[in-house]
């Protein structure tokens, strides 16, 4: 039980997004902690036991309490277990997730669509501007170098397009040997992972396990720093195929870039899963140096798209983003950052916000459009 | 019941199992006047009233003991409120802790400077109610000395501010009884609660000092010889800018380290002098920092197996005992041994500086201690040993926790309490004073 290795400090307290919204000891990463080290003085009260299961979907898994941690607790694998407890103990409880799991299970896609869908939305709207895309989506029997992993944000949502624009074309124009998953593609498990349950996430992962292989692919590419996780750590890949973050690959590729006209003020979020658990930190910053872009470093916190928080409590979610926006003044500047959900997130919190593909692009391009 | 009933007992101290059902409400103020109402719905139900901070203290007294009480959180108000470079000091809320106090003001090139290891989540408030400090007490002195005023909120509601001079109240009886009893900060300073509410502080700020300082490493034959060189250094008032020591600690997380040693800062131009006192080798600034990542981290580190703990936060070591430091450490590492426990680790602030219940200042090493949890331990077995422990260090003229403070004992600090409360009134924080009720009430908790 590697909550008991806690000692109480409170180093984690005023760095937990969720603690800053709310502000009671509860929500913070010891109060918490705290609870499950007195547990047994409390487990008989079912209603106590209800608060907190609730609580542990509250909480947007950012990772700054275990990075913090100088008793070495690895909270994130503690809240992980917690919530797959959670749900194990009172699933009735968590009737919310219901659509999600059969999603998961029926769709192999969070949001329930036709799983033929996946390559459908944007090869409609990209096949005239990128001849050639509808040839880059696998078919059984198609190989390629790299094989791009887009998550179900990026395949369905309409709002997540011009990165997908971005992302085609810089590919492209670096002459990248890439196909895409297309309808093969099944969620990559991380939503199950943040419920706890990765036995669920299973079956899907072996499938993309499949695909990826049969392609014969050497790297798998992805924007998404979720997807990242699930790809990289739980996919049992061949040791042989890398697994990259986008920026990971671009700023590879490409030792200098033409330098982006740049006409407003930039900040750069990073995101929690990808600097902090996928300790991707230098390759965004990086290409943003090689583009000659200058922009502000954000406070490393969360957007408070994480820890499926979008849907377990999107008030509190939304509570985050607005703080964050008002502390950091992101009005009247643009946000850069290379997250589909943290995108999401400052879209629906009415900030402006682009991927850095997109400005990537635009620099290979010749300059802003 | 509800969770935040619960959680609000979270702290650092090995008390922390608690009857929940006695806590029967939790207020997290934003303003004095929510501060005011949160009181005087304990005041209505007859509740004791505990103030908390960031709970990284170790005495015990946040939790607010066994009784029927209101706990009252600064974790929500933690704002800078003014800032004055010019006459240097700075306004804050109870919560605001000095790493948030000092990212406000650093850029204007002004510090606070009290800096305990726990400046990230410590509250303004809750280090003046134990007197706290950090490494630095010895250039920079404890929180009472960065103290200018507190304005305080009492169980009925009156309001007063206590600086180094009286006390001011809109309430002139009161105000003319605590001046006759000369009331300043001082008794603030350490009273864990058990006086008021602070509301508000005023703290000294200074610029940073354009000295230049160096970094030394001092190894040591024992503790004995160590406590030589540092009462020499303090009968010298040696300006030593950071000085720490770590005394012993587990292999598990030595390092490679020669023990004792001593890691000291301090302008360059002392240092022929200092290796009059004792042989040192220099540390680069890349080194000094090494050794103070290695030092800041070890009230939080683990064993490789098996948990640490605090079981008795720290040890003060000062004029005689500080010459026989090192038979005094055997003596209560025998009596620890003797109770079944593992040692784990000793490192402190030397030289540093305290008070005494008499306000008389003390000047010497405050050793901190950790032990090695044993799974084998009644609750009352492990509170005995601290009663030993506590025995222990009257018989040597040791000050028990004197940083994070043992207030349970030192009579004098109680006595001059409850002459104070009689005017003030009580209400907060009652079970400190109980004649021998915290004892009962601490082991309780364990």
């Amino acid at each position: 039980m590697s909550y008991d290795r806690c000692v109480r400090c409170g180093s984690c307290i005023i760095l937990c997004p969720v603690f800053d919204a709310i502000g009671e000891e509860q929500y913070s990463p010891r109060g918490r902690t705290y609870l499950l080290q007195v547990m047994d003085l409390i487990e008989e009260d079912k209603e106590l036991g209800k608060e907190f299961r609730r609580l542990l979907f509250q909480c947007t898994f950012c990772g700054r309490c275990s990075e913090i941690c100088a008793s070495d607790v690895d909270l994130l694998k503690v809240w992980h277990e917690q919530r797959g407890k959670a749900v194990s103990e009172a699933p009735e409880e968590f009737g919310y997730l219901d659509a999600l799991g059969k999603s998961l299970a029926n769709m192999m896609n969070i949001y329930g669509l036709d799983p033929e869908d996946r390559a459908e939305f944007w090869l409609d709207e990209l096949e005239d501007e990128i001849p050639g895309i509808a040839d880059r989506v696998y078919e059984e029997g198609k190989t390629a170098d790299t094989m791009v992993f887009l998550g179900c944000l990026m395949s369905f949502r309409a709002s997540q397009m011009d990165v997908l624009r971005s992302l085609f074309l810089t590919l492209e124009k670096l002459d990248v040997d890439y196909l895409v998953m297309g309808a093969e593609e099944f969620c990559c498990g991380h939503p199950l992972h943040l419920m706890g349950d990765d036995d669920g996430a299973t079956k899907l992962r072996e499938h993309n396990k499949g695909v990826m292989e049969s392609a014969k692919a050497k790297r798998v590419i992805t924007c998404c720093p979720g997807c990242l996780i699930q790809i990289s750590t739980n996919h049992n890949l061949k040791e042989d195929i890398e697994v990259l973050h986008h920026t990971q690959l671009f700023d590879r590729l490409l030792e200098t870039i033409p330098k982006y006209k740049q006409e407003e003020e930039f900040s750069y979020h990073d995101p929690c899963e990808l600097h902090r658990i996928c300790n991707v930190k230098t390759e965004p910053r990086s290409l943003l140096n090689k583009m000659g872009v200058e922009f502000e470093e954000m406070d490393l916190s969360c957007c408070g798209g994480g820890g499926l928080l979008r849907m377990t409590d999107p008030d509190l979610s939304d509570e985050i983003i607005q703080i964050r926006a008002q502390k950091e003044k992101l009005g009247d500047r643009l946000v850069l950052t290379c997250c589909p959900s943290c995108r999401e997130q400052f879209l629906g919190a009415n900030l402006r916000t682009r991927d850095i593909v997109e400005i990537l692009a635009d620099a290979l391009e010749g300059g802003e459009k | 019941m509800k969770l935040r009933d619960i959680a609000i007992g979270a702290n650092a101290s090995i008390y922390l199992r608690m009857d929940f059902k006695k806590i029967k409400g939790v207020f997290y103020p934003r303003t004095e006047q929510e501060i005011i109402d949160a009181i005087a719905t304990a005041h209505d139900g007859g509740y004791s009233v505990t103030p908390k901070g960031g709970g990284s203290g170790l005495s015990g007294a946040c939790t607010g003991g066994n009784r029927e009480r209101v706990m009252i959180s600064t974790l929500r108000m933690r704002e800078v409120l003014t800032v004055s470079k010019d006459q240097g000091y700075a306004d804050v809320q109870p919560g605001a802790t000095p790493d948030e106090i000092n990212a406000l003001i650093e850029p204007i090139r002004m510090k606070f400077w009290v800096a305990p290891s726990s400046r990230d989540i410590a509250s303004a408030a809750g280090i003046l109610s134990t007197d706290g400090g950090g490494n630095d007490t010895w250039v920079n002195g404890t929180m009472r000395d960065n103290t200018i005023r507190a304005k305080m909120v009492l169980y009925d509601g009156r309001r007063l501010t206590v600086d180094w001079n009286g006390v001011t109240s809109d309430d002139s009886e009161l105000e003319a009884e605590l001046n006759k009893k000369g009331m300043t900060i001082s008794d603030v300073a350490s009273a864990h609660g058990t006086l008021g509410f602070i509301t508000e502080l005023r703290v000294k700020i200074k610029p940073f000092p354009s000295e230049k300082l160096v970094g030394g490493l001092a190894k040591f034959e024992d503790c004995n010889a160590m406590g030589r060189a540092l009462s020499e250094l303090i009968k010298r008032k040696s300006p030593i800018r950071y000085g720490e020591t770590v005394a012993a600690a587990h292999e598990d997380i030595r390092e490679g380290l020669d023990l004792p040693l001593l890691t000291l800062e301090f302008p360059e131009d002392f240092a022929s002098e200092l290796k009059d006192i004792l042989d040192y080798s220099d540390l680069d600034s890349e080194g000094l920092a090494k050794m103070k990542d290695v030092r800041i981290k070890l009230p939080k580190r683990n064993p490789n197996e098996g948990l640490q703990i605090a079981l008795f936060e720290g040890f003060g070591y000062h004029g005689d005992n500080l010459l026989k430091m090192q038979d005094a450490i055997d003596e209560i590492n025998s009596l620890l041994i003797g109770h079944g426990l593992a040692l784990f680790a000793r490192y402190g602030h030397a030289p540093s500086k305290w008070y005494l219940g008499d306000n008389s200042p003390a000047y010497g090493v405050i050793l901190h201690s950790r032990e090695i949890k044993p799974e084998d331990k009644t609750s009352r077995e492990m509170f005995d040993t601290i009663t030993d422990i506590v025995a222990k260090c009257n018989e040597l003229g040791i000050t028990p926790k004197p940083e994070h403070k043992w207030p349970f004992s030192d009579e004098e600090k109680k006595t001059r309490i409850k002459e104070l409360r009689e005017v003030m009134g009580t209400g907060f924080n009652d079970f400190i004073l109980d004649p021998n009720g915290a004892y009962d009430t601490l082991s309780s908790l364990v």
